[in-house]
């Protein structure tokens, strides 16, 4: 059994602007280049993979990133069970893409720290640290970013207007997310 | 500070790219049979032109592709962009 430690402290609250955790959050990364792959996970999970980049796609419990022209992060919409570390999507992957050699499949819930920011002053908060141009991104729902905020490693998803999925590696998400409420208390 | 033009992301700042180098450097096809000087050569000389150059470079905190690029190294002009795997383009 997995033990789920909260990696960042609390529910922090500023004027126009909030952000928590989510946990637990299912996510993988799915890599291959074949045509047969894309068709293979678009079957198995009833849901096509962005091949535009910088775009995001979503069904009833996933939702698909695109990280490169044959990399993807699938995690899941609502918080999964915290009893164990079973995930039904993970199993079904490995099914009908690793043991058929179509491509790669890895669990990277543990690795990356979903971060859940709320309020129009979101990308405010990410310009005071990022070089990424937030102008069109910031009205174009659905749009995904890798870029870098106070020089860490993050990918960012424009979940609606006004609410945005930010993944970071574990090992940073706390000195960014005590970085990001210095810079929010300054906005 | 400059934008690059990512192939596979779109435009971005240059503090998300890492420089990868001389681009096009072809491997000898039989490296024992060269001499110590000649190995060298190839491992380590490396040109460092004032003027157009064609490099390598990687979107490192983005997509982690690597691309070519031709750059003018005296003012950091691009002039052009184009996957691994493809022509360089002519002068």
């Amino acid at each position: 059994m997995l033990n789920y430690n909260q990696s960042l402290p609390e529910v922090k609250s500023y004027q126009d602007l909030q952000m928590k955790e989510v946990k637990p959050i299912m996510k993988l990364i799915i890599r291959g280049k074949k045509r047969e792959f894309i068709s293979a996970v678009g079957k198995s999970l009833n849901m096509l993979l962005p091949i535009e980049a910088n775009t995001s796609t979503q069904s009833e419990k996933l939702t698909a990133l695109w990280l490169s022209p044959d990399e993807w992060m699938i995690f899941s919409n609502d918080t999964l069970d915290e009893s164990n570390n079973y995930y039904e999507t993970q199993e079904i992957l490995n099914n009908s893409i690793s043991k058929v050699n179509l491509g790669a499949v890895i669990d990277v819930t543990d690795q990356f720290v979903m971060i859940n920011l709320k309020g129009n002053r979101i990308y405010d908060l990410f310009q005071t640290g990022s070089p990424f141009n937030f102008n069109i991104f910031r009205n174009k729902k659905g749009s995904v970013a890798q870029t870098i905020i106070s020089k860490i490693d993050v990918t960012i998803h424009n979940q609606d207007q006004n609410v945005a999925n930010l993944f970071v590696r574990r090992s940073f998400s706390q000195h960014l997310f005590s970085w990001m409420n210095d810079a929010a208390s300054r906005l | 500070m400059f934008l690059i033009y990512c192939p596979f992301c779109g435009e971005r700042e240059q503090s998300e790219f890492k420089a990868g180098g001389e681009a096009h450097i072809v491997r000898p096809k039989q490296p024992t049979e060269l001499s110590d000087d000649e190995w060298a050569e190839y491992l380590f000389m490396r040109k460092n032109i004032k003027g157009v150059q064609f490099e390598r470079w990687n979107h490192i905190h983005g997509c982690r592709k690597w691309f070519n690029m031709v750059r003018d190294t005296s003012n950091d002009e691009i002039k052009a962009v184009y996957k691994m795997g493809e022509k360089p383009p002519t002068k």
